[in-house]
């Protein structure tokens, strides 16, 4: 039986282990009580019980993720640009980042026209900003609009 | 049975002012087309309008967002029917025979009897709810804060354990929500795990969790499609024969009885739901048939027990919601936020203090569904259209919402962050098949279950354990508990090992 585990699976699991490590390093040092700890603490033993038992079961229970490597490129390709996006709303203005995020987003999805995408990102940038800045009560930065 | 001062109240509120019913036609439309493009979830639609409905008051955004979650149970129905592509996992079943008699030249038939038994099983749905809210409420009030962590423990059990394969894997879904609750202030005011961020003082933003873990990484996995279909021509729509066949719905009373009360049962289970719901109820109907061999070959019976029973489930995943606080799914996880928006919490002080905001929304859906039968049968036709529309736009679209919705929530750049960090983390779980609504409910129901747990701890004076073996009802929840994953351990094992046989063969 050969032993078989995705490397994002592998990844899943060890950003789940190193998230719930800190949380009880975290809340631990806050205050080591019983009340502060009831429930991270049951669950975090529980979780790690389970990251072994899945670890062990790996093999060939495994199921394959959908998809071969090409789908799995271009889903972190738009995960990163998503990212990206969500991180320089702030930096560039919202029209912008939207613009091309939503330019760049759709080549990245198999648009092959050179002219279709920036033209539906403007007019979609341009109707986001305007009706979102009408309707939400927060300061939005925004570059051009 | 009906607590006639607070249903007085509740007709007050809904019909003293236009006001909570002006955006129903438009959550009846959005769950319709949400419900029919394959891939775009319902509980999809309602985190993304989630922002909207917090300019809006309570009854109105509530109005809003369950509109949204009926016209997107009976929207996949649609494109099941047409195009044998449901639309949702709620709508497999309908194919079976829908699809079928779309290719005997029945299509329109097909189409008018689900549009028929949706608005009938729905119906019956919210009526059961109506009718057993106080009788639940009064057993719902005995319950203490042991018992209801108890609840919430075997509540987050069955939706870790049923709705996946793997019983380990749901569960670490669910024990990931629960680590995650506990990010920022405690129950008892102890500041913890913040990692420095001011963002995190009040803990993770549920609503853009949401938005990013059932939106934006379920918008990832369908990238690749370019259209929703491939076929060039939709059936010819008729609206004479869709109403004759709505209402020749009735002429199967008993299928459609049978399919609304399996859809209310199953849909009050945590975690099962009407992707569940639709395939038993058309497994019973084609037991108890006299021609079980016609099943699949495109009978009215088939399209009316699916159909019948994933509409009025949600009336059943109300009840966990209302009576409990609980949310059983994904969609009712989503108003759940809404209510803590609002500041109301579902669960027994809900029923015993705001009894007239609990017939509200029931009456609200009541009306909502009988709405559904005139929007859903006008909207046909654009429905059967809405799967040509191109993925490669949507979809960037649709992300850039799900940002612009987080941004929305929070007012600040920790909304859309929020969102980017738990696409990643939904893309991640999804490609692995963990059940992402499990860790979103443990996220929901985390900070509840500690307060619950710390005021039990102190009435007990610390032993927990004696106090449970006082208690019954604790004691039979346990045991619930135990027996829901010892059930679910040993169905995993089962379908393990007659999996083994064939994949040897296969080597």
């Amino acid at each position: 039986m050969s032993y078989r585990l995705a490397p994002s699976h592998a990844i899943f699991l060890a950003i789940v282990l190193a998230f719930t490590v800190a949380m009880n390093h975290s809340a631990i040092t806050a205050k080591f009580s019983l009340n502060n700890l009831i429930i991270l603490v049951p669950a975090s033993v529980i979780a790690v019980i389970l990251i072994i038992v899945i670890l062990l079961s790996g093999s060939d229970s495994d199921t394959p993720p959908e998809g071969g490597m090409r789908k799995m490129l271009g889903d972190l390709l738009l995960l990163a640009l998503f990212c990206a996006f969500c991180s320089l709303m702030f930096v560039i203005g919202f029209d912008v980042a939207t613009f091309f995020f939503v330019w760049f987003g759709i080549v990245l999805c198999g648009e092959r026209s050179l002219w279709k995408p920036p033209a539906f990102a403007l007019v979609f940038a341009v109707l986001a900003t305007t009706a979102f800045g009408a309707l939400f009560p927060f300061p939005m930065k925004t570059l051009v609009l | 049975m009906i607590d006639v001062p607070a249903l007085a109240t509740a007709l007050d509120l809904l019909f003293g002012s236009f006001s909570p019913w002006l955006f129903v036609i438009p959550g009846l439309l959005i769950g319709l087309v949400f419900g029919a493009i394959p891939g775009l979830q319902v509980s999809m639609a309602m985190a993304l309008f989630l922002p909207l409905t917090f300019s809006m008051d309570f009854i109105q955004s509530i109005m809003f967002l369950t509109s949204i979650f009926t016209g997107g149970v009976y929207g996949g129905g649609v494109t099941a029917i047409l195009m044998n592509i449901p639309g949702s996992s709620s709508s497999v079943a309908t194919a079976f025979d829908g699809y079928p008699m779309a290719c005997k030249g029945q299509q329109n038939q097909a189409l008018g009897l689900s549009l028929g038994a949706s608005v009938i099983g729905a119906f019956i749905g919210y009526a059961a709810l109506f009718l057993l809210i106080q009788p639940l409420a009064v057993v719902v009030l005995k319950l203490g804060p042991l018992e209801m962590v108890l609840v919430i423990a075997w509540g987050l059990t069955l939706i870790a354990t049923l709705s996946e394969k793997s019983v380990a894997k749901g569960l670490l879904a669910g024990m990931l929500g629960l680590v995650l609750s506990q990010v920022g202030m405690s129950s008892t005011g102890v500041l913890r795990a913040t990692f420095g961020s001011s963002y995190l003082l009040d803990g993770v933003q549920v609503v853009p969790a949401m938005i990013g873990i059932f939106a934006a990484s379920e918008l990832l996995r369908i990238r690749e499609r370019q259209t929703l279909s491939t076929t060039e021509d939709i059936p010819s729509i008729a609206f004479g024969p869709i109403i004759r066949a709505m209402f020749s719905t009735f002429r199967y009373p008993s299928v459609l009885l049978r399919g609304s009360g399996i859809g209310v049962l199953i849909g009050a289970v945590p975690g099962v739901g009407s992707s569940v719901a639709n395939l038993v109820a058309y497994g019973e109907a084609r037991r108890t048939s006299r021609r079980p061999e016609d099943f699949g070959t495109g009978i009215p019976e088939g399209v009316i027990a699916a159909e019948s029973a994933n509409s009025s489930s949600e009336g059943g995943s109300m009840t966990a919601l209302l009576a409990l606080g609980i949310p059983g799914g994904a969609a009712t996880a989503v108003l759940m936020a809404a209510f803590s928006y609002h500041n109301i919490v579902g669960g027994p002080s809900l029923i015993r203090d705001q009894g007239d905001l609990v017939y509200a929304i029931i009456l609200g859906n009541i009306v909502q569904v009988l709405l559904l039968g005139i929007v859903g049968l006008l909207v046909l036709r654009i429905l059967g259209m809405v799967i040509k529309v191109p993925l490669r736009y949507l979809i960037p679209s649709v992300l850039a919402l799900c940002a612009w919705g987080g941004f929305g929530v929070a007012g600040t750049i920790a909304g859309p962050l929020t969102v980017a960090v738990f696409a990643c983390l939904g893309w991640l779980m999804r490609r692995h098949n963990y059940p992402v609504a499990a860790t979103v409910i443990a996220l929901l129901l985390g900070g509840m279950a500690e307060g619950e747990m710390v005021r039990s701890l102190q009435i007990s004076g610390g032993h927990l354990g004696a106090y449970l073996l006082e208690r019954p009802i604790s004691m039979l929840l346990f045991a619930l508990m135990l027996l829901s994953i010892g059930a679910a351990a040993l169905k995993a094992l089962r379908i393990n090992r007659r999996s083994q046989p064939s994949d040897t063969q296969g080597r």
